[in-house]
């Protein structure tokens, strides 16, 4: 885990954030980290995926994983609209998309206004959070797309693992 | 210089594979001064380059060699066996160290004696000593020491092909360059052009303006075109597979002291490059099995009346949408009783089971692990891994392994693979309210239990439900429940619950010899789909190989058939204590249990030959389009060719004089209207006898070709998928002629108004 505040002390540039809502919470993901932003869209459920994955996306040519925010955040899922943002998964060189309730505009921020996460911040919010920026309106909470990769959700184990489909019982009665 | 060394080795590679071919063709036909000089270009090449690049090992080596072809060229030496022997040897010395180079990029400095022991064999045989013009015909008495290599080498190569391979794992250069015609290059980057223009105006359309559709059309074609033009690219010719067996053969024969020829088929034959590498291994294990069991020894062919050399044969060709590569040996055939022996002495059956096996079943046994009939292990192969590896690779190419044997005559070891893996045919299943794809590929057979049957024919248990199919018992396994996808009305394992009494269908599958059914709410047309890769999170779940756009747009997930049996726990057949299925026999009692009210499908109530063909149907939307259709080849009299001028019309119905009778042509896809009206052109009819409730008559059917005849099976019919009768052809479910379905006692009406 990177910190926030050590890797932006050094370049004292403007950040472009992109602004993003999912339930109450205002987020922000650095503009030059997203790929493409998809209009309303739906994915397709994965059966037995982990719950935060919200499905599938045809993108160009590809099928795109898609992360559910408000999965991740432990709100209920909401019917109607919703934005996929298209980030890059660095490790594996492949794409990912994030599911977020709504794109809001472009926000410019001095590196010096980024605080870190919260001491008290529980585990799952820790993990997923970046450090917060003190804007005039409000708070709004960096994400790092690395942190959000469906495969660096699944090795933390913080958010629940793969389901488990019923085949026990084939097992269970040939042993009998 | 990257750049420079990766196209050195690529051209190399090929060289020296064009040096393996003509050497095999030299030793038949030594006076050929072409071959000999096809030969030190290719060595001439690599000396100068390597030269240029600073390969020294590499040069020394090629050097010599190139002083014992000048010899060659010039007449000095005369071809011989010794002599093709060693540059046999040269050439492989070559290649080792281009895959040092490969794997190192530089060349090293190991086994630098064996390029002196080479270099001084050059020499020697340049100078023409211990080379009598009576060893010229006997290849195999080579100079000692260094003769043994191939064999050894050949042994290695055995053992590295036996392994499966690991996916993914690191290609060569082989494998990662691929040669285009200049010409399918440019005819790409036009459609390309193409595709930027008609973006561009796309763009550039105000919504709601009318030329919209006619932008969508040639988008459509573009798209078509290079989709065609980029699968072109990708086809490789079987040829290049082929061009390695020479040698092999050569080889392996001179091992195991036999006389072998090897003959081609079909090399023009093109196959995906991914597919044409993924074969590569089974077809070099099949070839090797032919030499090494097929051929029977001299003495023995002399005995049995056969000529003394023995003939491989490689035959590739389509059919289907799969592409068939046999390897036939004219040697002494499988003997099923001696497999059956082998079969019951490993315990994989009883003596019960084996008395009710057809043959063909018998011989399904040599793809199963751990069974070789090698009466002893030889050098070459014959120990115990063997066939099931050639299975098991074709069929993780999504192919089918087959093998043919008469006693006597010889084998045929047929591997079907498809087309291209980015695109299969698939069946659309629904689950839990979800469309999935099912590959066809390990597809057996459908069945349908309709609502007020469900609850009887599928049978517990415990918790396991099983179907009676035939004479087993097959394990079910049910989709839903399997993903999760289950609906709470059925969810407290009550048999017969509300959710239920829809029916559903059961896919017989055998994937890996795993054979169980598959639970299914509904089916939906087949469709062939593209195959598309699915993240690493994703993949880790198992079940699913892929996923798929369908045709009305939506995503499905493509279902790993061989995972979703292993994760229920069904085991491979020969452990399972299966009652023997004599698919034959049985298919005949078990016809009239149809009466159930169970639609049983496949094997049992037609297996019958079927013509398949190509016509036009009208789609729901009322669009005609292209279809694949097929009717009994009992039925069919004639297909005929008759030109369009032959065909006459009365009160505007089309008739055809077939002798001194007058046909009516029934001509659904309106073929003849969309064809060229000039008197020559041919049209393709099959001349039917169709069954009326009093007799027959004979009808002429128009088609646009004729595809192929084998054998089929007729599937329920279920107006919810199609409203007319479905067959199961060659892995794929195919409409059947509705006017020639098998108890054509109900006829469609639109056929009999035809000669009211």
């Amino acid at each position: 885990m990177r910190l926030a505040p050590e890797k932006f002390a050094e370049a004292e540039e403007i950040v472009s954030l992109c602004s993003l809502r999912a339930g109450a919470e205002l987020f922000g993901i650095d503009t030059r980290e997203i790929r493409e932003v998809l209009g309303t869209s739906a994915p397709q459920p994965v059966p037995l995926a982990p719950g935060y994955i919200a499905g599938v996306l045809p993108y160009r040519g590809e099928v795109l994983t898609t992360v559910s925010l408000r999965a991740l955040l432990g709100l209920e899922e909401r019917s109607g609209a919703n934005c996929v943002l298209v980030l890059e998964d660095e490790e594996l060189g492949e794409q990912f998309g994030l599911m977020v309730d709504g794109v809001g505009g472009v926000v410019t921020m001095m590196p010096s206004e980024l605080a870190g996460n919260p001491s008290t911040l529980e585990a799952r919010s820790a993990a997923l959070f970046d450090g917060v920026y003190k804007m005039k309106t409000g708070l709004m909470v960096r994400l790092d797309p690395q942190r959000l990769r469906p495969l660096e959700l699944a090795r933390s184990g913080l958010f629940g693992a793969a389901k488990q489909g019923r085949v026990e019982q084939f097992r269970t009665t040939e042993m009998k | 210089m990257e750049d420079l060394t990766q196209e050195f080795l690529a051209e190399s590679r090929e060289g020296l594979e064009r040096m393996e071919l003509c050497l095999t063709e030299l030793e038949r036909r030594p006076e050929d001064g072409e071959l000999v000089a096809e030969i030190f270009r290719a060595v001439h090449t690599i000396k100068g380059t390597t030269g240029f690049l600073g390969f020294g090992r590499l040069q020394a080596l090629a050097h010599a060699g190139e002083s014992l072809l000048a010899a060659l060229r010039d007449g000095r030496v005369a071809v011989g066996g010794a002599v093709i022997s060693g540059l046999l040897e040269l050439r492989d010395g070559l290649q080792a160290i281009l895959e040092i180079i490969e794997t190192r990029g530089s060349e090293g400095e190991r086994q630098t004696d064996d390029d002196q022991a080479l270099i001084a064999w050059m020499a020697e045989l340049e100078a023409g000593r211990g080379l009598h013009p009576s060893q010229d015909q006997v290849p195999s008495k080579s100079p000692g020491q260094v003769a043994e290599r191939p064999v050894a080498e050949s042994l290695a190569t055995t053992e590295k092909s036996a392994q499966p391979h690991p996916a993914g794992s690191a290609g060569t250069v082989h494998e990662k360059t691929l040669r285009i015609d200049v010409e399918v290059l440019n005819r790409m980057m036009n459609l390309v052009g193409e595709l930027v223009l008609t973006r561009n105006q796309i763009l550039q359309c105000a919504p709601g303006d009318g030329s919209f559709p006619e932008l969508a059309r040639r988008l459509n074609g573009v798209t078509t075109e290079l989709r065609d033009s980029v699968m072109q690219a990708r086809m490789q010719p079987v040829g290049a597979l082929f061009s390695k067996f020479p040698r092999v053969v050569r080889d392996l024969a001179q091992a195991c002291g036999r006389r072998v020829r090897i003959e081609f088929e079909g090399q023009e034959t093109g196959l995906d490059k991914s597919l044409l590498e993924a074969v590569r291994d089974p077809l070099t294990h099949a070839v090797r099995n032919a030499v090494d069991h097929g051929i029977e020894p001299v003495e023995e062919r002399v005995r049995a009346g056969k000529p003394v050399e023995g003939v491989v044969r490689l035959r590739a060709f389509q059919q289907n949408g799969w592409v068939v590569i046999e390897v036939t040996d004219d040697g002494a055939g499988i003997s099923t009783e001696r497999v059956l022996a082998k079969a019951m002495e490993r315990g994989l059956v009883t003596a019960e089971q084996a008395a009710a096996m057809t043959e063909r079943e018998v011989l399904q046994l040599l793809f199963t692990a751990g069974f070789s009939t090698a009466k002893e292990v030889t050098s070459v192969s014959g120990r115990g891994v063997g066939m099931d590896v050639v299975r098991m690779n074709v069929e993780q190419a999504g192919g089918r392994a087959e093998l043919e044997s008469r006693v006597g005559l010889g084998t045929t070891v047929r591997l079907r693979v498809p087309l291209t893996l980015a695109i299969v045919p698939a069946l659309v299943v629904e689950s839990g309210g979800q469309s999935f794809a099912l590959p066809q590929g390990s597809l057996v057979e459908l069945a349908h239990v309709t609502g007020a049957e469900a609850e009887t024919a599928i049978e517990r248990i415990g918790l396991a439900e099983l179907y009676r199919l035939r004479e087993g018992l097959l394990p079910l396994v049910r989709l839903d429940r399997l993903l999760g996808l289950e609906q709470s009305t059925s969810s407290a394992g009550v048999a017969g619950s509300a959710g239920r009494e829809r029916g559903c269908y059961i896919a017989v599958l055998e994937p890996e010899g795993r054979r169980f059914g598959l639970v299914l709410d509904g089916l939906r047309p087949p469709e062939e789909i593209v195959v598309k890769p699915l993240s690493a999170a994703l993949r880790e779940l198992g079940v699913y190989s892929g996923a798929t756009v369908l045709g009305n747009g939506t995503l499905a997930m493509i279902l790993d058939v061989a995972v979703i049996a292993a994760q229920a726990g069904v085991k491979p057949i020969n452990e399972e204590t299966r009652p023997a299925m004599s698919t034959a026999a049985q298919a005949e009692s078990a016809g009239d249990e149809t009466a159930g009210g169970i639609a049983r499908i496949a094997a049992l109530e037609m297996q019958d030959s079927m013509v398949v063909y190509e016509t036009a149907r009208r789609g729901e939307d009322g669009v005609m389009r292209g279809a694949r259709m097929a009717m009994p080849l009992s039925a069919v009299e004639r297909i005929a060719t008759i030109p369009v001028s032959e065909i006459e019309y009365a009160d505007g119905r089309a008739l055809l004089q077939y002798g001194a009778e007058l046909l009516p042509l029934e001509d659904e896809g309106e073929l003849l209207n969309a064809m060229d009206a000039r008197p020559g052109t041919p049209v393709t009819a099959l001349i039917c006898l169709q069954p009326r409730e009093h007799g027959v008559r004979r009808v002429a059917v128009v088609v646009r070709q004729v595809l192929d005849v084998c054998p089929g099976a007729l599937l329920a019919e279920d107006a919810a998928i199609c409203d007319g009768p479905l067959a199961m052809i060659g892995e794929r479910v195919t409409a059947l002629h509705p006017g020639f379905s098998a108890r054509a006692g109900t006829m469609p009406a639109r056929v009999l108004e035809g000669v009211a």
